[in-house]
């Protein structure tokens, strides 16, 4: 859920630019300049990948890039930390199995 | 090779405050930092800070962050963001930006890499939902995105505390705060805060099990005995979605090590510490340490190692000498010194208060004994409460702190040197203007008027959430337990600009009420 208005900190600028990016197919909106882990709690996903060996779920952790707990494939690229990358327009973002693996997005 | 004179790892409140104090003395500064944006946390933190004025007490961390970022730009210091420092030895930096390593060759190193978040281990800690609470902080207050609907808090140290408080402004349920130790490890003004709004705290516990199929659906609690083993059949269920981490930080001194820096392990500083002198310097000449790096404290005392190791890099690099550097360093051990003093300036003690003083109080329950407040001297006499409106400062725990006293107009407050003494109240002085209600980092003092009607008293409060209750409403009123004990009539709402968002609110409340009613129910209209 995105905290539109805050005590503190005021009003979501409403000029703010969103993006549209595709989370395992489905497409979801994000604020320019937010991280892909931001956009995707925004809208309740909260399972990034799942382990190698058992299958477990993982999601975010330390929300500041050290502990990889987060990484997701994105635009095909495996192991990308989703907290410290900013979304971008049309990105392709899906859950990564274990360690992922480097594959071709087929582009339109 | 790329030459510098002074190289600062990390961009946060040390770095900076070290590469302001240094440039301001002429040395030609560049700092590295791994992030995409400077200012380390200060960013997330959206409180006031305590300390005097001299700290920027009362000022929001983030608006700190925004000062600091102005002076560095101000004084032309480098500051390269996204350029994570993987290697270090006496005098190289090995950088790492966008995918290419660059080597850095500097004449001087200060490295103020900061500290990392611990983790706790506990069935289900792997959950998608089970976080640090660092981590939700970045999300409700940098990204502007609430981790979830219901929270359980691990941990009940300042970042526990403060991260409790500002999920519930940016609109989450704190559900619970856990901590295993039989007191509260934070500030108590800062535990007060969450009692006020009702959370509950579960001291002497520990999280057994966090439960769920693919993310969080519940938490289980049990009771630990006096060996902090768990007391079977004392479990508690708690309905959550999200569980945050909040048991410490361990400093990151991977480079100072890697450069070959002498180490000591020292458990109240959160592990293994660059040993440093009181001029910030490590075993190896040349280069310095500050902040979290060398023991896990708070931005405030960051910003001053900075400031001290800035003058000391800036003495070792010949820009100044003699008695103007020892001077200048004599005044920031002053300062740092001052926000050391007091209850909790030395950790150790703390453990065999504990012992000695019984179960009540503010550090045991997030609320005041009566004994506290009755021995408090910010707290009026009833003499002086029946004749007007009046400060009442329910500020029982000695730390570093005084806007009250800089902002009264009146000269009410004193409080002195050093800056942990209470604040004392001269009542015949105040005449309850409100003027250090919102002043208050701790959010510790309200105005009382029992005279305001025949039967009712106002009182004006402190309040940081939304939404913002409209003049003539009524309210729950609700006392320092956050329970809701009586009605109140909205008479005033004050929203000054100088207070930064802390809003006073005045209610009218029953007369007998006046000394219990110390907040509204959030979003709390009748």
């Amino acid at each position: 859920m995105n905290i539109l208005d805050h005590p503190i900190l005021g009003e979501v600028e409403a000029a703010k630019r969103k993006v549209t990016l595709f989370v395992n197919g489905r497409s979801i909106e994000a604020y320019e300049g937010q991280p892909i882990a931001a956009a995707l709690m925004a809208v309740g996903i909260k399972s990034f990948r799942q382990t190698a060996r058992k299958q477990q779920d993982r999601g975010i952790f330390c929300g500041i890039g050290r502990c990889t707990d987060c990484m997701m494939t994105v635009n095909g690229e495996p192991n990308v930390r989703t907290c410290v990358t900013s979304v971008a327009e049309g990105m392709v973002v899906e859950t990564q199995i274990g360690l992922g693996s480097w594959r071709e997005i087929p582009h339109e | 090779m790329n030459k510098v004179e002074l190289a600062v790892i990390g961009a946060g409140p040390a770095g900076l405050a070290a590469a302001i104090e240094a440039a301001q003395l002429g040395v030609k500064v560049v700092v590295f930092d791994e992030n995409a944006q400077p200012g380390g946390q200060l960013f997330k933190q959206i409180h006031k800070f305590f300390g005097s004025r001299e700290h920027r007490a009362g000022t929001r961390g983030f608006r700190i962050g925004q000062e600091l970022l102005a002076q560095t730009e101000e004084l032309g210091v480098k500051v390269n963001l996204g350029s994570t420092v993987f290697g270090l030895d006496k005098r190289n930096l090995w950088v790492l930006k966008e995918g290419k390593t660059e080597v850095y060759q500097a004449d001087a190193v200060i490295v103020a890499a900061g500290a990392s978040e611990n983790a706790l281990a506990f069935p289900g800690s792997t959950l998608p939902g089970v976080m640090t609470a660092g981590a939700a902080q970045t999300f409700i207050n940098l990204h502007r995105v609430l981790p979830g609907k219901k929270v359980l808090m691990v941990g009940s140290g300042n970042v526990g505390l403060i991260v409790s408080y500002q999920l519930m402004q940016a609109g989450a349920e704190v559900v619970g705060l856990v901590e295993a130790a039989p007191s509260i490890g934070g500030y108590g003004v800062h535990a007060a805060k969450i009692k006020r709004a009702g959370v509950p705290l579960f001291l002497g516990h520990t999280i057994a099990e966090a439960i769920g199929e693919h993310q969080v659906e519940s938490a289980v609690l049990t009771k630990l005995n006096e060996s902090f083993q768990p007391i079977p059949g004392s479990e508690i269920t708690l309905e959550v979605d999200t569980i945050c981490i909040a048991v410490g930080l361990t400093p990151m001194m991977e480079l100072a090590r890697m450069a070959g820096a002498e180490l000591k392990y020292v458990p109240k500083l959160g592990g293994h510490v660059p040993v440093n002198n009181d001029n910030m310097e490590t075993s190896i000449t040349g280069m310095f340490v500050a902040g979290d790096v060398c023991g896990v404290e708070e931005a405030s005392s960051a910003m001053e190692e900075g400031r001290l190791a800035g003058v000391t890099a800036a003495e070792y690099l010949k820009h100044i000498a003699g008695k103007a550097a020892a001077d200048r360093k004599a005044l920031i051990r002053e300062q740092l010194s001052a926000i050391r003093n007091g209850t909790f300036g030395n950790k150790e003690h703390l453990k065999d208060k504990v012992k000695e003083e019984n179960t009540l109080g503010l550090r045991f329950s997030g609320t005041p004994s009566k004994d506290e407040l009755d021995s408090c001297p910010g707290v009026p006499s009833e003499g002086r409460l029946a004749k007007g409106p009046v400060a009442v400062i329910e500020c029982v725990q000695e730390i570093p702190c005084n806007p009250c006293e800089q902002v009264c107009p009146k000269g009410a407050i004193k409080v002195g040197k050093p800056i942990t003494s209470l604040p004392q109240l001269t009542e015949n002085a105040c005449n309850g203007c409100a003027s250090c209600v919102t002043a208050c980092p701790g959010l510790a003092i309200v105005t009382v008027d029992r005279t305001y009607d025949e039967n009712k008293a106002l009182v004006t409060f402190p309040y940081e959430y939304l939404p913002l209750p409209e003049t003539g409403a009524t309210v729950h009123a609700v006392n320092r337990q956050g329970e809701r004990i009586c009605y109140g009539q909205v008479v005033k709402v004050r929203n000054n600009k100088k207070a930064d968002g802390t809003v006073a609110i005045s209610l009218a409340v029953p007369e007998e009420y006046a000394m219990e009613v110390r907040s509204m129910a959030k979003g709390g209209t009748k």
